[in-house]
């Protein structure tokens, strides 16, 4: 390994692919408001470079905190944290290689632009040449080049929030905090800016730790969540492990939509597992087991049910129902099914053809299927 | 009812009224004195009427001004120098209201904020007591057999008495201290707004908290260091009472002058001057203060 390494540093100008390094070791960490309120509570985790890592979770979790902490706003009651190996625990905020983009930006309002961009750099011994040349770099990063003399109140909210991602880029910082990066943009503007920043954030190679309370926001910029719920981590994963094989009902239900029955495992054989519920029996085709007699609910994502009017052959995974509400979102339509158990689950339908493709309507008895690999079983 | 009521509602101009009234009172009690006041600087006498100062030749009116006080004015170095150290005493308490009042009112700001109408209150305590009496304190505190003097004798730190009454320091030390409420109220009031972020973003960007006090805390207080220094400027200037029962000969102050002409002299026209001359110094200050709020005000918009 040791022999690899020196061959490596002797050619430093070769591009290699490396392991996945990591740049953020945070271990047990604890923060205790007013002796008792825990508002993060014994959280550990490693970021590795390059990562875009997204805090998700609602208000009040705990999200905001972690991150300050990691700024070095908010002292640690407990645990350490450590940047590219060194421990930066105690040290304050102005003398960590972090750098924030701050809720609602925070722009300096008596600076302008360029003053702005320019603020963190005048802070380092730096030439004012390369001063001058970091910033007009920063503004064509962002594509700001001609608002450099404004003020920020004079700019749009997208222009402000362009402004504090160089003005946060500009030192160059080992990791970048994004503090709900896109709340303050309406959501035309946000879906715009989602790819814009992951493109810049990408382009400069930063790695990145994100607090949002969007889930589409994380899925659509991380490449790593972690769910958060009472200053806990429910479940770390990629956008995909979290919302498909999601490890409990909490993290099922905030990831978008869910329907969540309530069963008990009736069969288990080394290819399925069947599930009987009060609506129906589910029928699981993918590699889980447990006991027999073991109570679990059985989360279905709407998009993964198909309405018909006909009832289906099979003995498993259908339901039927009367469709109770129709709610059209343009590119699908959700349909609430009331089943006879009074339970009401939600189905997607893609309007794939301009006719409304089921031609189910309110008060019509509706069945809804799902195939074998469709549901996640979930413990707790 | 409704009808009445819209039609009141419609007709009569209150939002017109509500404001005229203040302006009113300022017409009738500050801008026709002035005039009056103007109008006695440029007559011969006091009781000089309007209509003899104007005369007709071929139909028209010529309006005679004697500008004798002001050319008298001019020509006495006494009442340029008088002017002078008003300015240079009022700037001095000003400043040292400003460096006082200012951490006063950054910690008063950062306090916790059960602790912020308690410590607002302690400032505003000592209202509650005669003005003149609290600088008569003052004297009794300052004369060579007062308190301070005394104790500090009796401590053995100094023989003799320090001469502090009559002197610009027992002046300056009734003047901050009258004044200085009136740095802190506006200082508060602006520092307790300050949004903690801009602090925070600082520090993110590597600024130590002594530098981001002068490069972001101060800049963004600006407006309320303008108002306070402008609340303790400008009524310091015309100061009478602090001066004639603190100072001493070498405090002249305009105030002092000004009484002396009035009730002394009872040059009235002589008197007027002064107050139109001290008038215009208070404006120009006040006219920058303006320009300041107003560009504010549009840089907000």
């Amino acid at each position: 390994m040791s022999t690899t390494a020196t061959t490596d540093s002797a050619k430093p100008s070769a591009i290699r692919k490396m392991a996945p390094q990591e740049l953020l070791r945070v271990e047990g960490i604890t923060k205790v408001y007013d002796g008792s309120v825990k508002a993060v509570d014994n959280i550990s985790l490693t970021v590795a470079t390059g990562e875009i890592f997204a805090l998700l979770g609602g208000s009040g979790c705990g999200k905001s905190t972690l991150l300050r902490m990691l700024a070095g706003f908010e002292k640690p009651t407990n645990g350490k944290i450590f940047l590219a190996g060194k421990d930066i625990t105690d040290l304050p905020a102005y003398k960590r290689p972090i750098n924030m983009m701050f809720q609602s930006y925070a722009l300096f309002p008596h600076l302008s632009v360029w003053e702005n961009i320019a603020f963190g750099l005048r802070r380092d011994d730096m030439a004012k040449g390369d001063i001058a040349e970091r910033v007009e770099s920063m503004l064509s990063l962002v594509q700001l080049d001609k608002f450099a003399k404004r003020k920020p109140h004079q700019l749009s909210g997208g222009q402000q929030q362009r402004v504090a991602l160089a003005r946060s880029l500009a030192k160059r910082p080992k990791l970048l905090l994004l503090d709900e990066p896109l709340g303050a943009l309406d959501k035309k503007l946000r879906e715009k800016t989602q790819l814009e920043l992951v493109n810049i954030i990408e382009e400069v190679g930063v790695t990145c730790v994100l607090v949002t309370h969007d889930q589409e926001e994380a899925m659509t910029m991380a490449s790593r969540i972690a769910v958060m719920s009472e200053g806990s981590f429910m479940q770390v994963g990629s956008p995909d492990e979290v919302y498909e094989m999601p490890n409990s009902r909490q993290v099922a239900d905030f990831i978008g939509n869910v329907n969540i029955f309530d069963g008990i495992i009736e069969e288990d054989e080394s290819d399925h597992v069947t599930i009987r519920c009060e609506e129906c029996l589910h029928y699981v085709g993918h590699g889980i087991s447990g006991n027999v007699g073991m109570s679990v609910g059985v989360a279905l994502r709407p998009e993964k049910i198909t309405l018909s009017k006909e009832q289906p052959q099979s003995e498993y995974n259908w339901c039927a129902g009367e469709v109770v509400e129709i709610v059209y979102f343009g590119a699908h339509t959700t349909y609430h099914l009331k089943l006879d158990s009074g339970k009401v689950i939600k189905a997607q339908e893609l309007n794939n053809t301009r006719d409304l493709s089921c031609g189910l309507t309110w008060g019509d008895r509706a069945y809804a299927h799902w195939n074998d690999m469709a549901m996640v079983v979930l413990t707790y | 009812m409704t009808n009445i009521y819209n039609y009141l509602r419609n007709h009569i101009p209150s939002r017109q009224i509500v404001i005229g009234v203040p302006y009113l009172w300022f017409l009738l009690l500050a801008a026709i004195p002035i005039l009056i006041v103007l109008k006695i600087s440029m007559s011969e006498m006091e009781s000089t009427s309007v209509s003899s100062m104007i005369s007709w030749t071929q139909g028209w009116p010529t309006i005679k001004f004697n500008f004798a006080s002001y050319i008298f004015l001019s020509t006495d170095p006494l009442y340029f120098e008088t002017y002078l150290s008003s300015i240079k005493y009022a700037l001095i308490t000003t400043v040292i209201c400003l460096a006082i009042g200012y951490p006063f009112a950054y910690f008063m700001a950062r306090s916790p904020k059960h602790l912020q109408p308690m410590l607002l209150m302690l400032i505003m305590l000592p209202f509650w007591t005669s003005f003149l009496l609290r600088i008569y304190a003052w004297k009794t505190l300052m004369v060579n057999n007062g308190v301070i003097n005394n104790v500090l004798m009796s401590l053995g730190v100094i023989d003799d008495p320090i001469a502090m009454m009559n002197t610009p320091f027992s002046l300056l030390v009734g003047m901050v201290y009258s004044y200085l409420p009136f740095m802190i109220l506006p200082l508060y009031a602006n520092l307790s707004k300050l949004d903690i972020r801009f602090l925070e973003a600082a520090a993110d960007l590597g600024t130590s908290p002594f530098r981001t006090f002068w490069l972001v805390t101060i800049p963004l207080s600006k407006a309320g260091i303008i108002a306070g220094s402008m609340l303790v400027f400008i009524p310091a200037i015309g100061e009478y009472v602090i001066p004639e029962l603190l100072g001493g000969p070498d405090t002249l102050m305009i105030g002092r002058v000004l009484w002396d002409e009035f009730f002394s002299n009872n040059d009235w026209p002589m008197a007027s001057a002064v107050a139109v001359v001290m008038i215009l110094l208070i404006l120009l200050p006040m006219a920058i203060f303006n320009k300041y709020q107003s560009d504010q005000a549009e840089a907000k918009s």
